[in-house]
């Protein structure tokens, strides 16, 4: 069937790694030939499979809170094997979470719609989709709760009788769960003089007037305080989330795609009570993950199929199900923003509720990078910033591209226009005066090394031909900082192969942004060597050294450190070369004060365009972001990430939101939630900004989150005074200034003069 | 039923239900892991195959229907193919899943000379999506083809 045997050859190497029954590790080396990605020569988790595995579908609530009281199931044949919350306790399995113990592997009380309650397993998967419409299932329906703000009021009702936090590695600080409401995790910050006041534990009004910490206000002379939303959003990866399992004398063998293939060894075994050993995860190349594909989705119900059946067992989501596995956490931002009248930021006040839906999953950590991402790149004396995390009956929110920084920026750089507006500054010129530059220190105690926002700023601006004190009209600026995983490890190994090339075994894993390809160029600089001589092996935890996990940015900046060791070692030791590298730190969570990152992801975007008065449609003339990235490795590769991360705020900005009604997701399929297509980036364009001999930054969403305040920042130019995104035409209209008043767009602030 | 295809210059037989589309038989009965699903319902490209050189969507078509037509798919385009080619060098992808389906499309506009101008080439992707974001790049790719 190929025109080209050397595409078979490849082909062949590439299958051995991702799907057959004995998981042989394959290889991919990105840089030779044409690339395997253009002409399907690569196997992702969907391609692949198992002989004779079996096809499991889940059976879903379709109530958004209550209990199974029965499932009917006598239409179905004998073949059929038939999953339930009793094979789970019958199996001991215990309750998981990645950051809170919050899910068992099936349900008998769903909180959403589309929870997992049962599974059903056949031979082919026509007969599995057969099997699962035939099974009929029983419910009492409870009472639900899907917004945030009605989920923190004090008598709302409890997704969650108790609160456990999880064993689990990726619970990596103390969660602050709050007994008796749905925050599982409360996330604070307060700079030194508003620490250790009496203070309530939750405040649950956006109107709460703040009294413990108002001094911190007293020597603004001006003050903004506004509310921004935020909606769920979905990943769409284009790949469905795929898992094929089986067990193999006892061992869990798992081919999945998944970024975190560390984490999923750790549950996996926690949930079936292994050693870490005893479980093999096996991570071909996704098919774009972007948040979606991290900790446990379908795999510990296809395991448990596979462990019941005693066969190899295959789960595909359908498309529906992609959208209904994990979402954008929606988010409401209260931000006050005091400034004196020369335009010196003074104090800096942050209410972060975060919808993290039926389970918690990483929601703690997206409340707090959401939390301090929204005090942005500035100098303030005070800052206080209490986020929440807090449980509803929508499906869960978890990692999405710009992890919750887009949420927070989104607020805050909003929040600097209508300060600069009501100070008569000049937006960029506010910036400019309030940056934090090389030394200052952040609100957690940071001091702030290898700072380029000014740079960033002034590139932004230039790019939409801002003037001092000029026509802004219909021009928007936007800045943002947003940290990496900390603490995290990553450890690399170089081995020599017989035939002189080098294998690198490292835990990255590849869904589209290149890992394999910069793997690939820095081996071949650290060894100084050909890309010819360089191979890597599929992430396979039985072959590869721990990482922490493909996210948040992380893998070229800490994987290339780990790699040049192992280099070293190599060249020095022979054969094997071993790495390892780790960034140390953390946040106290009731305080926010430690390191939150231990490099800074930094960015600005600005957008030039227009808005039709009588639609209320927006046309992007420009979009631009700058982002910084330290050293390149893959040219290609960075442009990439760059525009994809534009072109995934520009959705987020203009279109993209997932709807619900009463708990029930209505858009769950790409006719009704539309995603940027060719036709919407002809306005694109960036920088990805070099320092020569500077360190490796990652770069995978720092433009993300600048993207929808630049193009709010430009709207509001008009006088449309937009808080909640997506920015709709009809958003746009009911937003528009009304006639009595002039433009620029004071009349709807709700600030009001500090002391 | 039974069903022969011709793909890839190939006869393919597979016993199917009527009603089967054709990115199943591809993909099931054919082994051809190019055309891929993603929305399922004709939106998104990931599962384009050239049906007498026309792009389809291979996940709303009957496979019956494909019959007595030639059905190319990506593992069918050489990789001297030009269109191929300029994707690679202008590195146009990122995790690969809609890559398939553009070159098709991109392919077939470049053949009927529907890729003048990168205007004519946005209008002629608005069916095929990426959400890894390469758009500015493959524009580029088939723009460059197309010369
Ligand atoms: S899968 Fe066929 S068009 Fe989307
Ligand atoms: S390259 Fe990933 S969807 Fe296009």
């Amino acid at each position: 069937m190929n025109t080209s045997t050397a595409r078979a050859r490849r082909d062949q190497d590439n299958n051995e790694g991702t799907g057959n029954a004995r998981l042989r590790p394959g290889e991919t080396s990105a840089v030779q030939g044409v690339n395997p990605r253009i002409t399907a020569g690569i196997r992702y988790a969907t391609d692949g499979g198992i002989p004779g595995e079996w096809h499991l579908r889940i059976i879903r609530s379709s109530v958004p809170a209550g209990r199974v009281t029965g499932f009917q199931t006598a239409l179905l044949d004998d073949e059929i094997i038939f999953l339930t919350p009793d094979d789970v306790d019958a199996a001991g399995l215990p309750a998981f979470g990645c950051q809170i113990a919050d899910q068992t592997v099936l349900t008998r009380e769903p909180k959403f719609v589309g929870d997992a309650i049962a599974a059903v397993l056949a031979p082919t998967l026509a007969a599995a989709r057969i099997a699962a419409s035939l099974v009929e299932v029983s419910y009492e329906r409870a009472p639900a709760v899907f917004d945030e703000m009605a989920a923190i009021a004090p008598d709302a009702l409890l997704v969650h009788r108790s609160h456990a936090t999880s064993e689990s590695d990726s619970a990596y600080f103390d969660m602050r769960p709050q007994d008796g409401t749905n925050v599982c995790h409360r996330f604070r910050i307060r700079t030194a003089a508003l620490q250790g006041r009496q203070e309530p534990n939750v405040i649950t009004e956006l109107d709460d007037s703040d009294t413990a910490l108002a001094d911190a206000f007293a020597q603004a002379d001006v003050i903004i305080d506004e509310v921004f939303h935020t909606p769920a959003a979905a990943h769409v990866p284009m790949e469905p989330h795929a898992t094929n399992a089986q067990w193999v004398e006892g061992r869990l063998e798992v081919v999945t795609g998944t970024q975190t293939p560390f984490n999923m060894r750790q549950d996996l075994a926690h949930i079936f009570g292994l050693a870490a050993d005893d479980v093999r995860i096996v991570v071909p190349p996704m098919g774009g993950a972007f948040g979606a594909k991290t900790f446990i989705r379908t795999e510990a119900i296809t395991a448990l199929a596979a462990r019941v059946s005693g066969r190899p067992v295959r789960c595909v989501l359908d498309r529906d199900e992609v959208f209904n596995e994990v979402t954008r956490h929606p988010s409401t931002v209260r931000i006050r923003l005091g400034a004196k009248a020369d335009g010196t930021f003074v104090a800096k006040r942050i209410w972060a509720y975060v919808n993290t839906g039926a389970y918690a999953d990483c929601g703690p950590g997206v409340a707090q990078k959401m939390g301090y991402a929204g005090v942005g790149p500035y100098r303030f004396e005070h800052v206080a910033v209490d986020s929440y995390c807090i449980y509803t009956n929508l499906p869960p929110g978890g990692a999405f591209r710009g992890y919750g920084a887009m949420q927070s920026v989104w607020a805050s750089e909003r929040a600097v226009d209508l300060l600069a507006d009501r100070l008569g500054i000049d937006a960029v010129e506010l910036r400019r005066q309030n940056l934090l530059r090389e030394g200052d220190t952040f609100c957690t105690g940071e001091v702030m090394h290898d700072s380029h926002f000014e740079e960033l700023l002034d590139d932004a601006a230039s790019a939409v031909g801002w003037e001092k004190d000029g026509d802004r009209a219909g021009k928007g600026v936007a800045i943002m900082l947003k940290g990496m995983q900390t603490p995290s490890k990553a450890e690399a190994r170089i081995q020599l192969l017989p035939d002189g090339r080098y294998e690198v075994q490292a835990g990255t894993a590849d869904m589209g942004q290149g890992a394999s390809e910069m793997l690939t160029r820095l081996a071949a600089e650290y060894l100084k060597c050909d890309v010819d001589q360089i191979v890597v092996c599929t992430p396979d935890t039985d072959r590869v050294p721990y990482d922490t996990r493909t996210t948040s940015s992380r893998s070229t900046h800490m994987m290339s450190r780990a790699l040049a060791d192992a280099a070293q070692d190599l060249l020095q030791h022979g054969t094997v070369g071993h790495g390892y590298v780790s960034n140390d730190g953390g946040l106290d969570p009731d305080t926010g004060q430690g390191v939150a990152s231990s490099h800074w992801h930094q960015g600005s975007a600005a957008a030039s365009l227009d808005v039709d008065e009588e639609t209320g449609v927006i046309t992007l003339r420009t979009l631009y972001a700058s982002s910084y990235a330290g050293k390149v490795v893959n040219p290609h590769g960075a442009d990439l990430q760059n525009e994809g991360s534009m072109i995934l705020g520009l959705g987020s900005a203009l279109f993209e939101e997932l709807q619900f009604s009463d708990g029930q997701m209505t858009n769950p399929n790409l006719s009704d939630y539309n995603i940027a297509s060719a036709l919407d980036v002809v306005s694109i364009s960036h920088k990805v900004m070099q320092i020569p001999g500077a360190e490796v930054h990652g770069l995978g969403e720092t433009a993300v989150p600048p993207v929808p305040p630049a193009i709010g920042n430009a709207v509001a130019s008009f006088g449309y005074h937009v808080t909640r995104l997506p920015m709709t035409p009809e958003r746009v209209l009911a937003a528009a200034p009304s006639h009595e008043q002039a433009s620029p767009p004071v009349g709807h602030i709700q600030g009001e003069e500090g002391a | 039923m039974n069903l022969a295809l011709r793909v890839n210059g190939r006869t393919i037989h597979a016993d199917v239900e009527p009603e089967t589309m054709l990115v199943d038989v591809l993909r099931e009965h054919a082994g051809l892991t190019g055309p891929r699903v993603t929305c399922g319902v004709g939106l998104c490209g990931t599962c384009t195959v050239l049906m007498d050189e026309q792009p389809v969507s291979a996940c709303i078509l009957m496979a019956p229907l494909a019959q007595g037509t030639e059905i190319t798919t990506i593992e069918g385009i050489p990789e001297d193919d030009a269109v191929v080619r300029c994707f690679d060098r202008h590195h146009a992808f990122q995790c690969g899943f809609c890559i398939p389906g553009m070159v098709l499309t991109g392919r077939a506009m470049v053949a009927e000379g529907h890729a003048a101008d990168r205007e004519e080439i946005r209008e002629g992707l608005g069916g095929n999506l990426c959400r890894c974001g390469c758009y500015l790049k493959i524009i580029d790719a088939i723009e460059e083809a197309a010369q």
